[in-house]
């Protein structure tokens, strides 16, 4: 597996998209704190506190990133047919599809680390520490950024395997891309909905389920700041969708025809 | 030879694409140190078979063995081959040298001189920082076969591997092919629409028609049946026969049932044959010489007119 994994980010590191698509991610993080940097040279002072708490509103962008980074890992396989070069040399299903489903993980952390250090850095030269009263002071805004960390990286690895399925589960990038975004932003949304309109125990249960979908889970977790139950949710939802997420996709890999 | 030698061996292999079998109970045994060439038309089932042997398609019945394993325990006996089925296909985004450091590093090959070397034998070393994407046919497949051969297998599984080469590359490659047979034993499957290339190396022949093994047979046997001959049908075989013996004074010759003796001798005088039945009341009824390349024994195998 070790091999598997080495192999994967030997892979990632030569891929141009990977460079590419970070640097474009750092450029709108860099136009983000440019704003309240531009903000603040017309009177209007957003200190860095109050800068960084913002990025607790762009959460859904974790879900998107498993689209890239699913996609960077897996590199159009089917599409360029190199599975069977390793399902032809005796590697098991099971270590192709975990090996590539960790290695994008790892690849998911990087690339959030990296986002991360890079806005809070930038915030931290472009603004001033402390601003005005009713803007989060810094400590207060690291501790509420710390807290959706804490609650966003389980589901946004959720979010992850449920790429990693539909990659494996698809024959196409675009297919399993509309499948994921079905799956994480739309099926929730679909569910609550539903719910709503049938009424009784069967809509209470619809839309109870909807609220256990990783993107209204990280919604909920701004407003618990703190909440360690709601922390210890987060990690047992997020380890729900992988094991559920993992054991689908391993189930229809086992059975697909690699061509 | 005893089966416990068998590299590769199929029982009743079906595989169903819905109402299509393209398996259809296919029998057959690939022996250690073979070069064994698959012969059959488009569509008889080659890649299918190749592609089960590869761990790639699942049997809907019967049974596969890989040096005697069968089901899970296929997949570690699996690291003991090398395989290039169809198109070789390879990230478009990396070069030859990256794509095979990238499998190296997968199969825990040790050692990253394995690439050079890999790159050396198929002569890819010029373009070894070229991106898979901007090759030509010939190159994709010279690094198809790198790949094959990286972790030194013991057999080797080929699917038209000859594909997109040019003359140069195709004489390279069956040199290859017969040094890797010759000085490492590896055992080969190779299939080939272009016959006659898979005639100047194959040491056996398996015939393949709508998913069933029509005859195994070895180079040998394969030879001495298509080789030139003299065709006589006889009102009395077994009496031409002796004649032949003692008149002619040979014994290059079988006897085949509907009172057909196949001469291989007096090829250059067939009058002398004739004479000498005549003479001793035989009655010739026909004769004509007759030889077979590989080509016209599969055509004439499959029920002849259609292409390999």
């Amino acid at each position: 597996m070790l091999n598997y994994i080495r192999a994967e980010t030997y892979k990632v590191l030569r891929r141009p998209y990977t460079y590419i698509a970070l640097a474009v991610m750092l450029v709108l993080e860099g136009i983000f704190a440019a704003g309240f940097a531009f903000h603040n040279s017309h009177s209007f002072a957003t200190p860095f506190g109050g800068a960084i708490v913002s990025i607790v509103e762009l959460r859904a962008i974790g879900f998107s990133m498993c689209l890239l980074t699913g996609d960077m890992v897996f590199a159009a396989q089917y599409k360029n047919s190199t599975l069977k070069n390793e399902v032809s040399f005796g590697i098991s299903r099971t270590q192709i599809y975990l090996g590539k489903l960790i290695a994008q993980t790892l690849l998911s952390l990087v690339y959030l680390a990296i986002m991360m250090a890079f806005f809070i850095g930038l915030c931290a030269i472009c603004l001033p520490i402390e601003g005005p009263a009713g803007f989060f002071s810094a400590g207060d805004a690291l501790i509420i950024v710390g807290y959706f960390l804490a609650a966003g990286i389980p589901l946004w690895i959720g979010g992850q395997a449920a790429m990693c399925m539909c990659l494996f589960l698809t024959n196409g990038e675009m297919t399993s891309s509309f499948l994921y975004v079905g799956i994480v932003f739309i099926l929730d949304t679909f569910l609550s909905v539903t719910g709503l309109l049938v009424q009784g125990w069967l809509g209470n249960l619809l839309v109870k389920t909807s609220e256990y979908f990783p993107r209204p889970m990280l919604d909920t977790a701004k407003a618990v700041v703190g909440d360690p139950v709601y922390l210890g949710q987060a990690w047992l939802v997020g380890a729900f969708w992988v094991t559920v997420c993992t054991a689908i996709g391993l189930y229809g890999f086992h059975r697909k025809e690699i061509k | 030879m005893a089966e416990n030698t068998a590299v590769l061996a199929t029982y009743g292999l079906k595989k169903a694409y819905g109402a299509c079998m393209a398996l259809d109970g296919t029998n057959m045994m690939v022996r250690r140190g073979d070069i064994y060439g698959l012969v059959g038309r488009n569509g008889a089932g080659k890649t299918t078979l190749m592609r089960m042997a590869t761990g790639q398609s699942q049997p809907s019945g019967g049974e596969i063995e890989l040096f005697g394993a069968s089901g899970r325990e296929m997949g570690p006996q699996r690291r003991r081959t090398g395989a290039m089925i169809e198109i070789p296909s390879f990230s478009p985004f990396l070069t030859a040298r990256e794509n095979l450091e990238y499998y190296r590093l997968q199969r825990g090959i040790p050692g990253k001189q394995t690439v050079d070397e890999a790159l050396e034998l198929v002569d890819l070393t010029d373009t070894e920082n070229k991106k898979f994407k901007s090759f030509s046919l010939g190159m994709k497949q010279r690094l198809g076969l790198a790949l094959a051969l990286m972790n030194r297998p013991d057999f080797l599984i080929l699917d038209e591997p000859i594909n997109g080469l040019d003359p140069k590359g195709v004489a390279e490659f069956r040199q290859i092919l017969w040094q890797l047979n010759q000085e490492r034993e590896t055992t080969i499957l190779v299939s080939s629409h272009i016959l006659s290339e898979l005639s100047n190396i194959a040491t056996r022949y398996g015939f393949m028609e709508q998913g069933k093994i029509l005859e195994e047979i070895s180079a040998q046997a394969l030879h001495d049946k298509c080789r030139t001959c003299l065709r006589l049908e006889v009102d009395d075989a077994s009496r031409a026969a002796a004649i032949l013996q003692t008149e002619l004074g040979t014994d290059k010759f079988e006897v085949l049932p509907g009172n057909v003796i196949q001469l291989y001798d007096c090829l250059d005088d067939p009058k002398r044959a004739s004479y000498a039945l005549a003479q001793n009341g035989v009655a010739l009824l026909a004769m004509e010489q007759k030889g077979a390349d590989l080509e016209a024994y599969f055509l004439n195998l499959i029920g002849g007119g259609r292409h390999a």
